[in-house]
Order: C-alpha cells, then sequence, then structure tokens
C-alpha cells in the first residue's frame, strides 16, 4: 500500500518541480525579451548592491522608476503587489523588478512559490 | 476615519519662506484641532529650534537618520502653546556647526539609508501615533535631503516669489524633479505685491498656472507686519485676526478638503 502511495505521489512531485521550473524559465524569458526591447543601453552590468538612493532613481528610465519608487514605498513586495499599484501587467512588473535586480539596486528572496522584491538599505556599505 | 499626510514645503531658491509657511501651517492645522508634527529637515541651515523657541532637545532628527535613536526620542510636544485642544509636535535639526557639516559629508548609501528612515515616518508616527499631518520644511533646491523629503510625502507645496530667477528656476525643478516622481505638487506664491486689485489677482491664477502647470494653493501678500516681528511671532497661534492667518485658515482648509 505505502509503495503504492510513493508510486501515486511520484508524479505529482514531478509535476510541481516542472511548474517551477517553468516559472523560472518565464522569468529568465520575460528578462530576456526586456533586455531585448530597451536594447542594453540602459543597463550597466554588473552592480552588486549598487545604492537605490533619489538620484539614482532620477537617473532611471521612466518605466523603471515607476517600479522602483513604488517598491521603495512598499518596503517589500511581490510582482503581483507592485503590479496592483502601477496598474501595469504582473508580467511587465515582474521583468521591470529582475531588471532592477540584475542592476544590483533590489535583492530578490524566494519563499515558497512566490519571490518577494526589496530594497537592502541596511546592509549596504 | 481618513489617513493622515504628509506633506513637504520646498522651493528652489533661498528666502522664498519655506520655514515661515511651514510653521504657519503647522500651528494653523493644530489651531484647527489638528494632530501635526513639524519635521526640521534643512540641515544646511536648521533654524526651528530657534524660531519655536525650543531651548533644548536631547536627540535630533540627525540622530534619527543616523539610526543613533528612535524618533520617540527626537518628537517634542509643543502642545501647551495651542488654544484649541490640537496638538503640535516638532522633530529639530542640530544647529551645531559640526553637525551641519557631517551631515552635508553624507555618501550615497547613507543617504539611500536615510530615504528608508524617512519613509519609515509613515507607519511609525503618521498610522501608529494616529497624527493627521506630517510637515517637512527642507532645504532650498536639488539636495539629497530634500528630494528624500519629496519622495516620501503625499503632497509637495512649492513656494514660490515673482523674482525671474525664482520663476525659472521652479518651473525647471517642477517639470525635471517633480513630474519624474509623480508628485501631487500645489504652488504657494510668497511675498507678493499689489494684489489688492481682484481683476489683478485673476489674472495672475491664470498667469501662473500657464506658468507652472500645477494648481496654485494660495497667494500671500507682503506683510509689513510679518517682516517686522523678525521671527519672534507666530502669527498663526498669536495673532488669529491677522490677514495672514486668515491665508494660512484658507489654505489648511485647502489641503484638507483634498483626497
Amino acid at each position: 500500500m505505502s509503495t503504492q502511495e510513493a508510486l501515486g505521489k511520484k508524479p505529482l512531485l514531478v509535476l510541481e518541480k516542472i511548474k517551477e521550473n517553468l516559472e523560472r524559465l518565464n522569468e529568465k524569458m520575460e528578462i530576456m525579451i526586456e533586455l531585448q526591447k530597451h536594447g542594453r543601453k540602459d543597463i550597466q552590468l554588473p552592480f552588486a548592491d549598487a545604492p537605490l538612493d533619489v538620484m539614482t532613481l532620477l537617473s532611471l528610465p521612466d518605466h523603471l522608476r515607476k517600479t522602483a519608487m513604488t517598491l521603495c514605498r512598499m518596503g517589500r513586495a511581490t510582482a503581483d503587489e507592485i503590479a496592483q499599484q502601477t496598474k501595469r501587467a504582473r508580467a511587465v512588473e515582474s521583468a521591470y523588478l529582475n531588471q532592477l535586480v540584475i542592476m544590483g539596486y533590489l535583492k530578490k528572496e524566494r519563499k515558497g512559490r512566490k519571490a518577494y522584491f526589496f530594497v537592502d538599505r541596511e546592509n549596504q556599505g | 476615519m481618513t489617513l493622515g499626510k504628509i506633506l513637504a514645503v520646498h522651493s528652489y531658491k533661498g528666502g522664498t519662506g519655506k520655514t515661515l509657511l511651514s510653521i504657519n501651517l503647522a500651528a494653523t492645522f493644530a489651531e484647527h484641532g489638528k494632530k501635526v508634527c513639524l519635521f526640521d529637515l534643512d540641515f544646511r541651515a536648521p533654524s526651528l529650534a530657534t524660531l519655536l523657541k525650543v531651548e533644548k532637545a536631547e536627540h535630533w532628527l540627525n540622530d534619527y537618520l543616523n539610526g543613533a535613536c528612535e524618533i520617540d526620542k527626537v518628537i517634542i510636544d509643543l502642545s501647551d502653546r495651542v488654544h484649541n485642544g490640537g496638538k503640535l509636535f516638532v522633530a529639530l535639526a542640530n544647529p551645531a556647526t559640526e553637525a551641519i557639516r557631517d551631515m552635508s559629508a553624507k555618501d550615497r548609501k547613507w543617504e539611500m539609508r536615510a530615504l528608508g528612515r524617512l519613509l519609515a515616518l509613515r507607519t511609525s508616527v503618521l498610522s501608529d501615533k494616529a497624527f493627521d499631518y506630517l510637515i517637512f520644511d527642507t532645504s532650498p533646491g536639488l539636495q539629497y535631503s530634500s528630494i528624500n523629503a519629496i519622495v516620501s510625502a503625499d503632497l509637495v507645496l512649492v513656494a514660490t516669489t515673482f523674482d525671474r530667477s525664482d520663476v525659472d528656476g521652479t518651473r525647471r525643478m517642477l517639470r525635471e524633479l517633480y513630474d519624474l516622481f509623480e508628485k501631487k505638487t500645489e504652488v504657494v506664491l510668497n511675498k507678493v505685491l499689489d494684489v489688492s486689485s481682484r481683476a489683478s489677482k485673476d489674472d495672475m491664477q491664470t498667469k501662473l498656472k500657464d506658468i507652472y502647470q500645477v494648481p496654485l494653493l494660495g497667494v500671500v501678500p507682503c506683510f509689513c507686519d510679518v517682516l517686522k516681528a523678525e521671527g519672534g511671532i507666530i502669527f498663526a497661534q498669536e495673532k488669529p485676526g491677522h490677514p495672514f492667518t486668515k491665508i494660512l485658515d484658507e489654505m489648511a482648509n485647502k489641503i484638507d478638503a483634498m483626497a
């Protein structure tokens, strides 16, 4: 019986794993699409821990500033929560947030299926 | 219950009346029965300690932004000066020369953390202590501390005069700074001469809207009484019948009525 149960659960686990990997792949695709759309000119790679101060906010392109400002106010949020504030699509915000992570301005942390973005103010410098 | 608001008072040039406006607006809100805290974010030229006649503070806003103390230690209760049961508090900038020097030598990472601490006031002071208004008095121009204050605020009041360099600079600043942060902004035109004739007042309002493309919150004539007081009197508290106080009453009511 127990072997049967285990056998029954295994495909589910595999499916879960595949789904998770697909989600990550999707995020990476979003970043690549974003990079293609805007060209690489507005991205200076790679700054680990670049401070997201107000002068930096000012120098960001408009589409990224909106995302960065919203996260600054919220402190910590998922792409979904940011999208609710900016009234833009979740996939768009996800791409912008990941772009800001690549630029070194934001940090990203996974909790289960959700990815949280935040400004790491206290652990810098 | 309505949520409290954070106001930042800013200007392009110095001497446009930011501090006078901030103090009197805070006092006006308090006289209207509101709970207000005034923050001196002009670390280059702190002046609220003198103008509010606060002899000494245990802790300064500098300490809070440095992460050396909690905001509760900085806020001073001046409610005993308010007549109508309103509450007035103040958080002061350290006027010591060394403190001014220290604040002007901060790096970008410090400024980023300072922004985080200013943003945190929305929860720790505005919501948790049920304030109606936090008012940030800032340094003029494009300075870190001022832009941090602007970014943290719900509404920015820009004090301006008819001086040409001020008009030009303010217009540029509205377009190239405020627009980028998508800030709700209102202009206060200060030190206006010959405001008396009605026709010229309407004319002036239209002209200003054309120039700045943002709403005009109020027009403050140049009052010799205010200048003569040499910063020794807070008109909104001590001269309830004065025309200057009446104009501030109107401005406070307009802000109250905003969504």
